[in-house]
């Protein structure tokens, strides 16, 4: 057993376990969006941040991915943590404000303004879909493309993926495909109230989007720009 | 020579004597010439075939060789070659100097002086490398070699005593002890974090595993920085030879040279190193039979900055896509293939030899207390000496910059050092004094990096670096963590707007919360330090920021959407320049004179004595040379007269019978009154001289701006309806209260500043010394001044030069010498000026400070002196002057003018005119809305900033007008920025492939001095409107390229 104090706490972890798997068996509510029980640790979302060490050498570490060690202190809960946490709340929301998941992450952590220029892109690169496909579905269909900025979650070079089963595991997944607060293209970025519950996906898109769309069935991870999706319709013309 | 397999020790180390001992040439000459990748692109190529060419053509193959080696490290001069024996050290050389060299040099033993270097600060001409300022800081243990070897050759590596270390370490150490050894030395990564490389070797060393990994990171990624492409390509067996000795102490079978592709000649250098040291036996198994095995491979890296992060390199190097890793578990416990792996930077690797070679305890020698060794920077933005530059650790920014690097590109003034990379940070000139080590610069909020150092000048807007860098980042980032990704994409978004003039106050505290946030939140190194570039930048030129937002100003001409065209945007009258410009290109003379008059009251004053800020921020300037504008004004101005054009119909608005009175007629109060009168106040100007235009009228002499000009200007403005009351002095024949109870609603005070400052020596009394104001102000009004045949002027600025010249044209005046207490350089004078007053036969003596005036029966007879010399750069940016003890000296004057400067007189003012003033008794006043601490009175120009320039007290005098008018209609005083934009879009012209060819700047012609002697004709000469129409053509036309002008010339066609 790993002896650890977490919020003052002296408590046990066991070997493997990462410092979130500690919170949850403590009952410690830590928020998460690309973490899934069901799935390999990310570490992308950075909202499961916890602060490790003493002042001033403390750092913030996301709890999902940082294993248990031998004395170590955390804490989750500081001024540190829930400022670090907003931010990325608020850039969440910025980029993807039709998401039920992150409007819901925004009211609870009291995230009441969003400063930036809304960017609909329905997709925050949690990557749940990707591991989702990989480890769950055996498909390995989609992954990651290029970096930074351009990141973006496609097949292999966009074309029609042949291992998509077309099981739909990937929307499952998805916090930004499972329900929809308002339209794309809200008036307001933040809604802060449950103003609907009905997965708007479909509705709103039509037949648009990502891979999905090649194989005739739609998904809101990725949007091709709209003259690709009219190259692609007359190409398949 | 075949390179038989060493099977032994004793092998090795014969090797390596058999080598040294070669070394001293077996011919006669060798020329070494500097073949980087750097020196390649120069064309140090083709300087080699033509070397080899002229050395065949002669039949010297014998006696002269060619020796091609990595780069020496001074990119400015590029391609060099070194001359041995002798050390000559010849810059920039052009395969067609082959010849000569051959011939002059080689054969003849004649310097070609063309070849040398000159030191951009003295002018000096240095013919030996170590006698060169950029290498004789240096320190350069791990470069020094690298013009001793070449590259693809081992035997030049044995031949420095290269793989001595590796036997010394094989043969008698324990790997313990080279980890102790390096551990003892004070080693620290070099790559940019600064970890202790001991003690991180002793963490692998001590990792459980069956195998293990060293990797030597050469993925060299910061814009501007080649510290490890150089290493490589000029002296790769050091880093192998490093590498060799880590795996010994670490334990570690097998390593990798992650090494970018986008390096091709250190590729096939290091490629060649790694085959060469197979057939050697120095890698493989049991090597040199010391059952010690070790191997390396090459991982050619895509280009990717992130994958130089240790753990998105392991990443890499597996195959994956380079995306950083959770630490823990570190790299030394699991890393390439999940086994322990020891990750160290090229320089740190190269490092390692020389540890070993010397012993821990020289090197812990070099350096300050944390930081031991030397650090190889890349030098490299507006600097004289750009180049790698090995230093100790410890050495101030301002010695690499200033004595290493010869001073800022273009004697411009130094703004920011950058270091460390796209995730370092902006230093200003304040932390010049900073001495370089690990600690230091983190907390001056920058990093070591892996040694990037971007110094940047006055033209260098820090907002727009920030967006260079984020832009930089936001395309580098991994994109894993929503940090990182979306928030330098945001950040940069921010920096941007605020660059494009649309920013807001709040935005900047958005951009700091959000950049903590992204330096918090971040998995690795990238995003932990993304936000640098910002909060440095926010930390020391805040200003700038706020300047982009409050004021839609970039000082720094760099914006393109805030400054639209540099010469409007740096004018304080907002003068249309590119707009007339583009008008004389088409010969609508009428049209530009009527752009002119628009902004500006005293244009033909203008045209020959503003200090035109406009041409120094010209973007023809930056590489060619800069318009000539204000000769242009001028043109245009003069044609105007000739023509009888000089008028203008003059739109007034209705009068609203609101008085103003101004107070001093010089170029603000002219101004002012000009402006106010437009805006339909009657306006009163006092002036308490019998003549009006103050400082344009005393104290310009008449051989710059002849008084016909003047008064054309001055009329102008009185005939609009301005009313002139000479001789009335405030504080004698009127008071503030006075000018109240007869109905003035608001007063703008600008008289100027006329007071002349004191030498403070002493003998300051005696009878012959004459404030330069007087003279100039007696001179240009026509009375009669004694002064003497042997006249010194004290001072650099335009008063002194303009005393000086008045001086030298009084009839009985022989001899003018000017004493200035720096050199030229730091003179303030306008250049032009200074050359005329030499044309003049003016002497000027720089770096000498009167201390005393010498008197005979209290009459001046000269002036004792002491020469200064040049120390440390203040906070101006210029070289503070240090007396020299025991250098005094005397010479004999019969007149000394005292020109340092002079002080507004606020004698006049009462304790109850409730108006505050500074310690230097200046008018409190704000720089952009004129008000003072009394709500009626406005005040600017020289009285209010202290000395300063005509146009900028023009620039006071309409801001001035513009709120007393914002104050007289009740709104608020607070002047609303707007982006600068011209006021109509004039297509541009086609240019001729000849014109584009030959595009210089016009000539100004001067009187000839002979036709200047003893008489008052203005010098400069206005230009032929061939001249005229030919210099506009040239103009750039910057204001046609921000959105704006494109969507206006989109529609024109």
């Amino acid at each position: 057993m790993i002896n650890m104090i977490i919020n003052n706490l002296e408590v046990k972890a066991e070997e493997g376990w990462t410092i979130l798997d500690a919170c949850h068996f403590y009952g410690l509510e830590i928020p998460t969006l690309c973490y899934n029980p069901g799935l390999s640790n990310y570490g992308g979302c950075r909202l499961c941040l916890v602060e490790i060490g003493k002042p001033p050498n403390s750092k913030l570490v996301s709890s999902c991915t940082y294993p248990c060690e031998e004395g170590l202190e955390v804490h989750t809960d500081t001024k540190r943590v829930i400022q670090a946490r907003k931010m990325m709340i608020e850039l969440m929301l910025s980029v993807a404000p039709g998401s039920k998941v992150i409007q819901d992450l925004a009211s609870k952590f009291g995230v009441t303004q969003m400063r930036f220029d809304v960017r609909n892109e329905e997709c925050v690169m949690c990557g749940l879909c990707v591991r989702m496909c990989a480890e769950q579905m055996d498909g390995k269909a989609i992954g990651f493309q290029n970096r930074g900025y351009k990141r973006k979650i496609s097949t292999p070079f966009d074309a029609k993926s042949k291992v998509c089963r077309e099981c739909g595991g990937c929307m499952y997944v998805c916090p930004a495909c499972q329900a929809r607060c308002q339209g794309p293209n809200a008036e307001d970025p933040i809604c802060n109230a449950c103003l609907q519950m009905d997965p708007t996906c479909v509705d709103v898109y039509g037949e648009a989007t990502c891979w999905m769309y090649d194989a005739g069935r739609c998904g809101t991870c990725v949007r091709p720009e709209k003259e690709e999706l009219e190259k692609k319709e007359s190409m398949s013309e | 020579m075949t390179n038989a397999k060493l099977l032994s020790f004793d092998e090795l180390k014969q090797k390596i004597e058999q080598e040294s001992l070669k070394k001293e040439p077996r011919k006669q000459t060798v020329l070494i010439v500097s073949a980087g990748t750097c020196g390649q692109a120069r064309g140090s190529l083709k300087v080699i075939d033509a070397l080899e060419n002229a050395i065949q053509k002669r039949g010297l193959k014998d006696r002269v060789a060619v020796k091609i080696t990595g780069c020496h490290g001074f990119c400015e001069a590029e391609p060099n070659i070194i001359i041995k024996p002798g050390n000559l050290f010849y810059k920039n050389v052009q395969p067609e100097d082959a010849e000569a060299i051959i011939e002059e040099t080689v054969l003849n033993d004649r310097v070609i002086d063309r070849l040398l270097y000159k030191e951009p600060e003295t002018g000096e001409t240095k013919s030996t490398g170590p006698d060169i300022e950029f290498y004789k800081k240096q320190m350069r243990i791990v470069l020094g070699d690298n013009e001793k070897i070449e590259p693809m050759k081992v035997e030049d590596y044995f031949a420095v005593g290269g793989y001595g270390a590796l036997a010394k370490v094989l043969e008698n150490m324990s790997p313990d002890e080279v980890i102790e050894e390096i551990r003892k030395s004070g080693l620290r990564g070099r790559g940019g974090a600064g970890f202790p490389t001991g003690t991180k070797w002793a963490f692998c060393r001590k990792a459980k595993g069956d195998k293990k990994y060293i990797i030597c990171n050469a993925d060299e990624g910061d814009p501007g920085a080649y510290m490890d492409r150089s290493l490589m390509e000029g002296n790769p067996h050091r880093v192998l030879e490093g590498m060799i000795i880590g795996a010994y102490a670490i334990g570690a079978g097998e390593g990798y040279i992650y090494i970018r592709d986008e390096y091709p000649v250190a590729l096939k250098h290091i490629s060649a190193a790694i085959k060469d040291t197979e057939a050697l036996g120095l890698l493989g198994k049991n090597i040199l039979g010391s059952g010690f095995d070790f191997s390396v491979r090459i991982y050619r890296g895509a280009g990717a900055f992130v994958c130089g992060e240790e753990t998105a390199m392991i990443e890499s190097i597996e195959g994956g896509v380079g995306v950083p890793r959770q630490r823990p578990p570190f790299p030394a416990a699991k890393g390439l293939w999940k086994k322990p792996t020891n990750i160290n930077n090229v320089e740190t690797w190269g490092n390692v030899p020389i540890i070993i070679n010397k012993g821990a305890d020289w090197y812990a020698k070099i350096g300050t207390e944390g930081s031991k060794g030397t650090k190889i920077f890349s030098l490299v933005g507006k600097i004289n000496n750009t180049g790698l530059v090995e230093v100790p650790m410890g050495i101030t920014l301002q010695e690499i910059i200033f004595d290493i690097g010869g001073g800022i590109h273009k004697n411009k003034k130094f703004k920011a050092v950058q270091t460390g990379g796209p995730s370092g940070g902006c230093l200003p000139a304040e932390k010049l004094d900073l001495p370089i080590d690990y600690a230091s610069l983190i907390k001056a909020g920058s990093i070591m990096g892996s040694g990037g150092m971007i110094v940047m000048d006055e033209n260098t807007c820090m907002v727009d670096v920030a967006k260079y860098f984020l832009n930089f980042l936001r395309d580098e980032s991994c994109g894993k963590c929503m940090s990182c990704r979306e928030g330098t994409q945001r950040m940069w978004e921010i920096v941007t707007k605020i660059c494009d003039g649309l920013g807001e106050m709040k935005d900047i505290d958005l951009l700091e919360e959000l950049a903590e946030a992204v330096k918090d939140a971040s998995l690795c190194g990238l995003g932990q330090t993304a936000a640098n570039p910002v909060l440095s930048t926010l930390r020391y030129f805040r200003n700038e920021y706020e300047e982009h937002i409050l004021r839609k100003k970039c000082s720094a001409m760099v914006c393109r959407e805030i400054v639209s065209a540099p010469c409007q945007s740096a004018c304080p009258t907002d003068q249309e320049a590119s707009v007339y410009i583009a008008l004389i290109a088409q010969e609508r003379f009428e049209e530009a004179f009527q752009v002119i008059r628009k902004d500006n009251p005293l244009p033909s004053i203008c045209g020959r004595v503003c200090d035109h800020q406009c041409e120094s921020v010209c973007r023809s300037g930056d590489f060619g040379e800069p318009i000539a504008i204000r000769a242009l004004k001028r043109f245009v101005m003069d044609w105007a007269i000739e023509n009888g054009k000089n008028t203008l119909p003059i739109q007034k608005s209705s009068r609203n019978n609101i008085k103003v009175a101004v107070i001093g007629s010089g170029p603000a109060g002219l101004s002012a009154s000009y402006k106010l009168n437009l805006l339909g106040y009657d306006v009163t100007i006092f002036e308490s001289q019998a003549i009006a235009g103050g400082m344009l009228a005393l104290g310009i002499p008449e051989h710059r701006l002849p008084k016909s000009i003047l008064n054309s200007d001055i009329d102008f403005i009185l005939e609009s309806g301005v009313q002139l009351k000479t001789n009335s002095t405030l504080g004698k024949d009127f008071s503030i209260d006075d000018l109240t109870d007869q109905g003035f609603k608001a007063i703008f005070i600008a008289t100027g500043a006329h007071k002349s400052m004191k030498l403070a020596i002493p003998g300051e009394t005696a009878e012959g010394v004459l404030p330069a104001l007087q003279l100039l102000s007696q001179v240009n009004q026509g009375k009669e001044v004694l002064i003497g045949a042997n006249v010194g002027i004290i001072g650099g600025g335009n008063a002194a030069i303009d005393a000086a010249r008045v001086a030298i044209r009084n009839k009985n005046t022989e001899k003018v010498t000017i004493l200035y207490r720096r050199t030229r350089k730091e003179m303030p004078a306008y250049e032009e000026e200074i050359e005329d007053a030499l044309e003049e036969g003016i002497e000027i003596q720089y770096l000498v400070t009167p201390i005393k005036v010498l008197q005979e029966n209290g009459k001046v007879t000269g002036v004792e002196c002491i020469r200064m010399e040049l120390g440390k750069m203040d906070q101006s940016g210029r070289r503070s002057p240090i007396p020299i003890s025991g250098s005094e000296f005397t010479m004999e004057f019969n007149t000394i003018i005292p020109a340092i400067g002079e002080r507004p007189d606020t004698s006049y003012i009462q304790k109850s005119d409730d108006i505050k003033t500074s310690q230097w008794d200046t008018i409190v006043a704000d720089e952009e809305t004129g008000t003072t601490s009394r709500e009626n009175i406005f005040s600017g120009g020289d009285v209010a900033t202290g000395p300063s320039t005509v146009v900028k007290a023009i620039g006071a005098g309409k801001r001035a007008a513009e709120s007393i008018d914002r104050f007289l209609q009740g709104k608020p005083i607070a002047k609303e920025y707007k982006l600068s934009r011209p006021s109509v879009y004039i297509p541009p012209v086609q240019l001729t492939e000849e014109e584009i060819e030959d595009a210089h700047r016009a000539e100004i012609f001067r009187l000839p001095p002979e036709k200047r002697h003893k008489n008052f004709k203005e010098v400069a000469l206005t230009m032929t409107k061939e001249t005229a129409v030919k210099e506009s053509r040239r103009c750039l036309r910057c204001e046609l390229e921000t959105k704006d002008g494109k969507n206006a010339l989109g529609q024109n066609k």
